[in-house]
């Protein structure tokens, strides 16, 4: 349970980690739009060298970086082999009795995966550098406008930040509860799924009681410190964008519109 | 059982920026029918190691050997060994899932594959052990009872196993001093009527130096001292700097003697203290 490591934050001082949040965010949305658009392995490869750039920037340990990868093995293999057996057309590279690979096939495959991949890393390198809160906060402000359409902005904002905040700690609770289980003689290993389901009870109530009960001492902290969302509440830290973070958006800018335009 | 670490190191996320060493080359005894106490700071390691005792983590390197075989040797029945070194973890009554009381206490028991009356038998036996009246009790929620008797009914659900050793991380944590008290006193109870091997664990050294026959000191994942409560308490002033609280009444008799009153500093109650000080005071009158 410990090793999910997609998308768990690692403090740092690079280029990357002290970029506006906000604009992160939207260097994020604009790249993936960017990945959607690219039509040929070319444009991967040149996209491939700018994350790869950025990644160098954002000092990054690539062995955790590589291990938080680990978790799309699964799905790429699967979008692998589902166009391998199932997109046709073109020359036959392969047979065996009704089974063929074709041309299609590996080449849609190929460029599926490499989409996915790509797309991962890119938001990977995002969430790596970027602290839970500081997101929050630019979401919060990204979803600023809509609020008029009736946005919860900063609720939403608020919400994510504390679920983000729980994660860890509901995590170690249910390795504790676990174990605490495990000395008396619960076993969570063995058996088929039904008899594994049911003997995750002893786990899973302990888990609940105490998700709620936090959630109801939180909620009592916070009224205590006469919380109110929303309207003419102040920050600790306002965001500020600087000059860096215009050259990075129209860097960003600048590769979406370049491939748009040449076609790659 | 003899329970042993050998040149036991634990590493908590190896591989990672987050890994941490929690425990460095620990050799720790416990024999049989001994009660000993092991002190430290938060974060230094204790709760680490008796995790090592029973299974529940498994050595980076070095070893744990209850009756001189090692825990992770192929065939080696963790479950069972888990019956039998029974560990109890802070705030317990977390743990605590059952609709009533006697279906909670009856979920170790059980495990080890009892039924019937011979299971209602333990759950009677672990509930009476820790002053928890199984008539009035058995059919309540667990989560309807106070904080007390949660915990006592938690301790009761790894009594009813009947194991031979039971390890307690910080059992009166959170609790008020007369709870405390009580509690202390059904723990000793259990090492000398029942004859279990009791490791406690916690940083309040009231509760440990008048229980403990030898103490264990942790610090940064090492064991830093270790013997006799007056031998570890004769050195107050490192206790102190390692973050850790020394028993008021030891720091008393440490500071006479320091004034010259020639003094045993090895008392841990109150009023066999007071008959110290007293007889002492009339010798150099005279």
């Amino acid at each position: 349970m410990r090793s999910i490591t997609l998308g768990h934050y690692l403090p740092g001082n690079s280029l990357l980690h002290r970029l506006d949040p906000r604009m992160k965010l939207i260097i994020l949305m604009l790249l993936i739009a960017a990945l959607f658009m690219v039509k040929t392995f070319l444009g991967f490869f040149l996209f491939g060298l700018f994350v790869l750039t950025v990644f160098i920037f954002s000092g990054l340990p690539w062995r955790y970086f590589l291990r938080g990868l680990r978790p799309i093995l699964f799905i790429v293999v699967l979008t692998l082999s589902l166009h391998f057996l199932f997109t046709k057309g073109g020359e036959v590279y392969w047979r065996w009795g009704f089974i063929t690979i074709e041309e299609a096939g590996v080449y849609l495959g190929a460029f599926m995966s490499l989409r996915l991949v790509l797309l991962v890393i890119t938001t990977l390198l995002i969430t790596l550098t970027t602290s839970p809160i500081a997101f929050a906060d630019g979401i919060e402000y990204l979803l600023h406008p809509f609020r008029r359409v009736g946005v919860p902005g900063h609720e939403i904002a608020m919400m994510m930040t504390i679920a983000l905040r729980f994660i860890p700690t509901l995590m170690e609770e249910s390795d504790k509860i676990r174990k605490a289980q495990m000395a008396r003689g619960a076993d969570f290993e063995t058996g088929n799924i039904f008899r594994r389901a049911r003997n995750m009870v002893p786990l899973l109530v302990p888990l609940f009681v105490s998700a709620f009960r936090r959630a109801d001492e939180l909620a009592v902290a916070m009224e205590a410190r006469c919380y109110r969302g929303g309207e003419n509440r102040t920050k600790m830290k306002e965001l500020q964008a600087r000059s860096l973070d215009y050259y990075s958006l129209a860097t960003a800018s600048g590769l979406v519109a370049a491939i748009v335009m040449s076609g790659v | 059982m003899l329970i042993e670490t050998k040149n036991l190191s634990h590493v908590y996320m190896p591989g990672t920026p987050f890994q941490v060493k929690a425990l460095h080359e620990v050799n720790f005894v416990v024999e049989k029918g001994a009660f000993v106490g092991i002190i430290g700071e938060t974060g230094s390691g204790k709760s680490t190691l008796v995790q090592h005792l029973n299974g529940l983590l498994k050595p980076t390197s070095g070893e744990v050997l209850v009756d001189r075989q090692n825990i992770w040797q192929e065939g080696m029945d963790l479950r069972r060994l888990r019956s039998r070194i029974a560990l109890l973890f802070q705030y317990p009554e977390h743990q605590l899932f059952e609709e009533t009381v006697y279906k909670d206490v009856a979920f170790g028991p059980r495990n080890l594959g009892l039924e019937g009356t011979a299971l209602e038998e333990r759950v009677r036996y672990g509930m009476e052990l820790m002053g928890l009246d199984f008539e009035t009790c058995k059919d309540r929620s667990p989560f309807n009872l106070s904080g007390g008797e949660k915990r006592r009914a938690a301790l009761a659900g790894i009594l009813a196993m009947q194991p031979e050793t039971i390890v307690l991380d910080e059992p009166t944590a959170g609790m008020d001093p007369s709870g405390r008290k009580q509690l202390l006193k059904q723990i000793r109870k259990l090492h000398r009527e029942e004859g279990m091997t009791v490791i406690l664990v916690t940083h309040d050294m009231e509760e440990i130096v008048r229980s403990a026959e030898k103490l264990y000191v942790f610090s940064g994942g090492r064991i830093v001292l270790q013997g006799l409560p007056s031998e570890v308490f004769s050195s107050s002033r490192y206790l102190r700097e390692l973050g850790l609280d020394v028993p008021p009444l030891a720091d008393l008799l440490q500071s006479l003697r320091e004034f010259g009153l020639e003094l045993r500093t090895d008392i841990f109650d109150e009023q066999d203290a007071a008959q110290e000080i007293i007889k002492t005071c009339k010798k150099r009158g005279r």
